[in-house]
This record gives C-alpha cells, sequence and structure tokens, in this order.
C-alpha cells in the first residue's frame, strides 16, 4: 500500500519558501468560526510582543471544516499593533493553513503541526485550541519562552479553575499520573501545550497515528510520552481556561470513557517506565500565578447520588467482575450511608480506579463496557467531593487534592501487586 | 420298502435344507463377521481418537483462556445459573468426544453393511452440518445477546432511565426469540410455522410493548421522556465542568 504524504505538495512548497522558522504555534481547528479569529489574533500578538525578532509561523490544521474557519484564519490580521503598545514585528508572521490528512481527530492534527515544525526546523513550538475565549497574547509567551529561553522541552499549562471544575483531572488524571510517572503535572490534559522542536520530532517517531490517540488522546500522550521520554518538564500558570461551550451530545460518560481509556491504555504501553517509580517530585512553575474568589455555583449533589444507588442496584454484577473484594464491600456500603452524610473514603476511591485498570489491562470484560460503568462511580465520587467542601476555600481543596495524590502514591504498591497477579 | 425309501429321501431332503440353511448361515455369518469386526475397530479407534481430540482440545482452550473469555461473556455465569458446574472447557471437550464418537459409531454402524441402516446413516450425516449451524446460531445469539443486554443495561443507568434492568433484560430476549427461531430455521423444523410464528411473536412484543408504553405506562413514559428532553431545562443542570 502506498501511504499518502502526510504534508500536502503546496505545504511542502510554502516550507521550502518560508525557508526556516524559530517559533512554530499549531491551532487544530473544527468548524470554529466562532471562536478562531480571537486566538489567530492572540497568537499574532503575543509573537509581536514577545518575539519580534523571531521567525514566528502559526499553523491551521484544519479537520474540513465547512463554517470557513480556514477563511478566517487566512483573513484576520491586526492591523495597528500600536493599540497592542507593540511594534510591528520585524519578520511577516507566515500563516500556513492546510486540512490535515489521516482519521478525524485533534491528534491527527497535531501530527500535521508537528511535521511542519520539525520540516522548518523549529526550536520552540506551542500548540492552542481554537475555542479558546481567554486566550491572551501572554499565552505565547508563557508557553513558548520556557523551552526558547530555558531549555525546556515540555510546558504543560495550569489554568485558574473553579474549585469544582475539571474533577476528572482532579479525581482521577492528575493523581493517577503523578502517581504512575512521578511527576506532579497539574493539567496533563490541559489541551494547550509548550514544545520544543525536538520533542515534536520525537511525537513523529512514534506508530500511534491511527489509534485513540489520533482521535481523542492526544493530550494526555503528549504529556505521559514527555514524561517518559525524559524530557525537561515545566508548568505555565496561564490565567483562566474559558472555551467555547462543549456539544451537548456529548454526554458526560462518552468524555469520562474516552480520557480514562486513554490514561489506562497508555498505562500498558509504559508499564516498564511507571512500574519502577514511587513518589513524585514537582516541576518548575513559569508565570505569575494569582487567585480569585471562588463564587458558589450549581452542583446538583442529588443526581449523582441517585446515579450511584441506581448503579449500586444494577450494576452490581459488573462492579463484583471488576473490583477486588474488598473494594466491592466497600462500595456496597456506600449504599446505606445516609445522603446529607455521603462520603466516598479517599483510599476506597484510589482502589476503585487501580482496579478498573487492573481490569482493563486484562480485559475482565468488554472494555468499552468497563469504563461506562465506572460513570455512576465517578459521580459518587464528585458528588462526595462536593459535599465535603461546600465552604472549602481554594487552599482547603488544594489540602484536599494533594492528600488524594499521596493516597493514590501511597496504594501504588497494591496497583503492581494487583497488576502482575 | 417304499415307505422306508420315501423316509429316507424326506430325511435326507431335511438334513439337506438343515445343512443348506446352516451353509448359508455360515456363509452369511461369515461375510458378516468381516464387517462386524471393522465395525468394532471404527467404533474402538473412534473411541480413542475422540478422547485424544477431547484433551486436546481442552488443553487448547486453557491455554487460550477460553474459560476467562465465556465468563467475560456470560456463558459461566449461565451455565452456573442451569446448575453445570463444568467449565466451559471442559464442555467443549465433552462436546467433541461425543461428537467424534458419534461419527465413528455411525461409520461403524455403516459398515455392517445392513441396507435398513445405511438409509438412516446418510441421513444423519447430511443433517449433521444443519445441527452445527443451529448450534453456532444458539451460541453466537447468546454471546451477542448477552454484550447488548449489558451494553443496554450500563447506557441506561448513565442516562437515569427508570428501569434499566427491564431495559436489558428485553434487548436479551429479543435476540434470544431471534436466535432460537434461526437455530430452528437451520434444523428445518416446522420451517413455515416457525417463521410465522416468530412474526407473529415478535410483531406481538412489539405491539404489546407499544400498547403497554402508550397506555398502561403512560406514567413511565413520560417520566422517560421528561428525563430524556425536559429534565435539562426544567431541572437544575451542573454549573462545572467535569474535563
Amino acid at each position: 500500500m502506498v501511504s499518502e504524504p502526510l504534508l500536502r505538495e503546496e505545504v511542502q512548497q510554502q516550507i521550502k519558501q518560508i525557508n526556516g522558522a524559530d517559533i512554530v504555534v499549531g491551532i487544530p481547528s473544527f468548524n470554529n468560526a466562532r471562536t478562531i479569529g480571537h486566538v489567530v489574533r492572540a497568537v499574532k500578538a503575543g509573537f509581536a510582543k514577545y518575539f519580534p525578532e523571531q521567525r514566528a509561523i502559526l499553523v491551521n490544521s484544519d479537520g474540513g471544516s465547512s463554517d470557513g474557519t480556514p477563511e478566517i484564519v487566512r483573513n484576520t490580521a491586526i492591523n495597528d499593533y500600536r493599540t497592542l503598545l507593540t511594534a510591528h514585528p520585524l519578520h511577516t508572521v507566515h500563516k500556513i493553513i492546510t486540512p490535515y490528512h489521516g482519521i478525524p481527530g485533534k491528534g491527527s492534527a497535531l501530527r500535521t503541526v508537528f511535521k511542519i515544525a520539525a520540516e522548518l526546523g523549529a526550536k520552540a513550538c506551542a500548540v492552542v485550541d481554537s475555542d479558546l475565549r481567554s486566550i491572551t497574547p501572554e499565552w505565547v509567551d508563557l508557553l513558548i519562552s520556557p523551552v526558547f529561553k530555558e531549555g525546556f522541552d515540555f510546558v504543560a499549562p495550569l489554568y485558574h479553575r473553579h474549585k469544582y471544575d475539571g474533577t476528572i483531572t482532579n479525581s482521577i488524571v492528575y493523581p493517577l499520573t503523578r502517581a504512575l510517572y512521578g511527576k506532579r503535572v497539574r493539567q496533563p490534559i490541559g489541551g494547550d501545550f509548550g514544545f520544543s522542536g525536538r520533542l515534536a520530532e520525537h511525537y513523529l517517531t512514534h506508530d500511534v497515528w491511527y489509534t485513540d490517540v489520533a482521535r481523542f488522546g492526544i493530550d494526555i500522550w503528549m504529556t505521559t510520552t514527555a514524561i517518559t521520554g525524559g524530557f525537561k518538564i515545566c508548568q505555565s500558570f496561564l490565567g483562566a481556561k474559558i472555551h467555547d461551550a462543549k456539544d451537548p451530545s456529548v454526554d458526560l460518560s462518552a468524555m469520562l470513557t474516552q480520557v480514562v481509556s486513554s490514561v489506562f491504555s497508555l498505562m500498558e504501553t509504559y508499564h516498564d517506565h511507571w512500574v519502577k517509580i514511587g513518589g513524585s517530585s514537582p516541576v518548575p512553575l513559569f508565570g505569575f500565578e494569582y487567585a480569585v474568589g471562588l463564587e458558589p455555583i450549581r452542583v446538583n449533589v442529588e443526581r449523582m447520588i441517585n446515579s450511584f444507588q441506581t448503579g449500586l442496584r444494577d450494576l452490581s454484577p459488573i462492579w463484583e467482575q471488576i473490583l477486588a473484594e474488598e473494594t466491592f464491600e466497600g462500595i456496597k456500603r456506600l449504599g446505606g450511608i445516609d445522603r446529607g452524610d455521603f462520603r466516598y473514603p479517599a483510599d476506597l476511591w484510589v482502589r476503585t480506579v487501580y482496579d478498573f485498570a487492573v481490569a482493563f489491562h486484562k480485559v475482565v470484560i468488554n472494555r468499552h463496557h468497563l469504563l461506562k460503568s465506572l460513570t455512576p462511580l465517578y459521580l459518587a465520587r464528585t458528588a462526595s467531593f462536593v459535599l465535603e467542601t461546600p465552604e472549602a476555600s481554594a487552599e482547603e481543596v488544594d489540602r484536599i487534592l494533594e492528600n488524594l495524590c499521596r493516597e493514590f502514591e501511597a496504594l501504588k504498591p497494591y496497583l503492581i501487586q494487583r497488576w502482575e497477579s | 420298502m417304499g415307505i422306508l425309501r420315501e423316509e429316507d429321501e424326506m430325511q435326507n431332503s431335511f438334513t439337506e435344507a438343515l445343512l443348506k440353511t446352516l451353509r448359508s448361515f455360515y456363509e452369511g455369518g461369515m461375510q458378516f463377521l468381516p464387517n462386524l469386526l471393522a465395525a468394532l475397530v471404527i467404533v474402538i479407534a473412534g473411541g480413542l481418537v475422540a478422547w485424544i481430540l477431547k484433551a486436546i482440545i481442552r488443553r487448547a482452550l486453557v491455554m487460550t483462556r477460553f474459560d476467562r473469555f465465556c465468563a467475560n461473556a456470560g456463558v459461566t455465569q449461565a451455565l452456573t445459573r442451569a446448575d453445570i458446574r463444568a467449565s466451559p472447557s471442559t464442555l467443549a471437550g465433552q462436546f467433541v468426544f461425543w461428537l467424534v464418537f458419534i461419527i465413528f459409531l455411525m461409520s461403524g454402524i455403516s459398515a455392517l453393511r445392513l441396507e435398513v441402516f445405511n438409509r438412516l446413516i446418510s441421513e444423519f450425516f447430511l443433517y449433521l452440518p444443519r445441527i452445527f449451524a443451529a448450534l453456532f446460531i444458539l451460541f453466537i445469539g447468546f454471546l451477542i445477546g448477552n454484550f447488548l443486554s449489558r451494553a443496554a443495561l450500563i447506557a441506561a443507568v448513565n442516562a437515569n432511565l427508570s428501569s434499566p434492568r427491564v431495559i436489558s433484560g428485553l434487548v436479551k430476549f429479543l435476540i434470544a426469540i431471534l436466535a432460537f427461531a434461526m437455530a430452528l430455521e437451520q434444523l428445518q423444523i416446522a420451517r413455515n410455522i416457525v417463521i410465522a410464528a416468530f412474526a407473529i411473536a415478535f410483531g406481538a412484543i412489539m405491539l404489546g410493548l407499544a400498547i403497554a408504553f402508550g397506555l398502561g405506562g403512560r406514567d413511565v413514559a413520560r417520566q422517560v421522556l421528561e428525563q430524556k428532553f425536559l429534565e435539562k431545562e426544567i431541572g437544575e443542570p451542573d454549573e462545572f465542568s467535569h474535563i
């Protein structure tokens, strides 16, 4: 079978004409006409303000948008740089706008960005989502400078978020990634990353572009691959992350399945790496961190607990196959707790996640069913967290999260023992 | 003298008839004996081959973790419910043993060259593929039924529907009916009746469901539809992002 070239002929021509670049910022997109103009302006302003002397390229890797997204990228310009209190950049900011090759998904889009960055010999790169409403020119500085000026290879984002936002990250992805790989990367699936040209080339050497990594698992894959590859990792505080409203048809269960399956699949790939690691270490943080008030938000705890109770009633035979006996007994006991006092203890939650990871590895039941059956348990843990922290400040929430992370680290031998049994 | 001669002749002819019969029986027996021996050898060899194949199949299934696959697919649980304690790999071994043994047994009987059995045996061998096909259909139907009913159960729980187990059971039941009808059709047992009965039963179930859902389960239907389409508007959606 003759494989199609990753980059189109016209893109290869454009790369030859541009003849090298210092910085590449990629924006993957699919029908983001509403927001991508703002993202492009922020990136261009960031180039002008923070890298006026460098040759910077903006790449839009599009998934076949039908709403004119590429045209908006092509036509978006900053007419008067003085309004941004900056001078016109010395070099023209070239834009490469191309549809990506491969299966539909952010991973395929970023593969094209990596390839272009590698062809241009870029020193520092970044990727930012196209649905961002809160991106500012500073994001370009914060994602690029640690690589360009400080010699880091991978910059993970650190956002300011409400204490209840990002519960999948907080209760599963962050603590699990930290316990497994030993690096405290707070937002491993943040979506906006900086990385070196060297790391972009390293990414391209992996044969994952026709797997779920290309479809939906690219964020955690980038983070995990950077850590396990021994690259220099840091974080940059970007402030708030506000993005366009998500597609309502994508339900929680599907989202949870995608995220958790990506993490669990990587556990299989990098088993030899994580099995040797104990504890964790912090990674350097750039940017000016600040805290803001925690305005109350609406959370339907009742519905979450109802979902758990329904799961306990109907999914118990499935959970019994997945969970260790002790874990399953612990979960059954949760069913008898009064709603006001409902608590899902941290150690039980950690054992639950580890048992699911082991069952996923051993294919105890169909993997899709396994991951979907995690939803009521995740909602129970989320409900417990909300009930535990109604008046908690950001610091108190951080402390609770830190305790959870330590529990994940402390119980890692349990995971290893069950994984290898 | 004449009487004596007649008696002698009668005696001779009786003896001749007896001898002829005995000779004929002996000759028949002598002709049949090799067939009988051949049949016995075939049956004994069949038992031996069947036993070896059973052992090989069992070992191969154990090595390929067939029992775990069956446990995951719900086959083991179904066997336990039916009070069958043997493992699926043991059962598969037994099945292969009896299948091979019966085939050899039929071949052995055929070696006897008895006209009355020959026709039955050839019919049996012609029918055998249909039995296999029917068993295969039932097995696949069972696996698909279990898989889809579990998927329906989990989806219904995650969608907060009120009766996930009813939905799951219904899915399993419909697939079981379909598989059973297909298997009977394959066995050519009352073909027209099976097809007609299936169409009637399937139609009746659907009509029954429609009536039950529309009339008897009006409240449940309203609840389900409200949950599905209205809750997001009239309920209180969460204001935080899970991811």
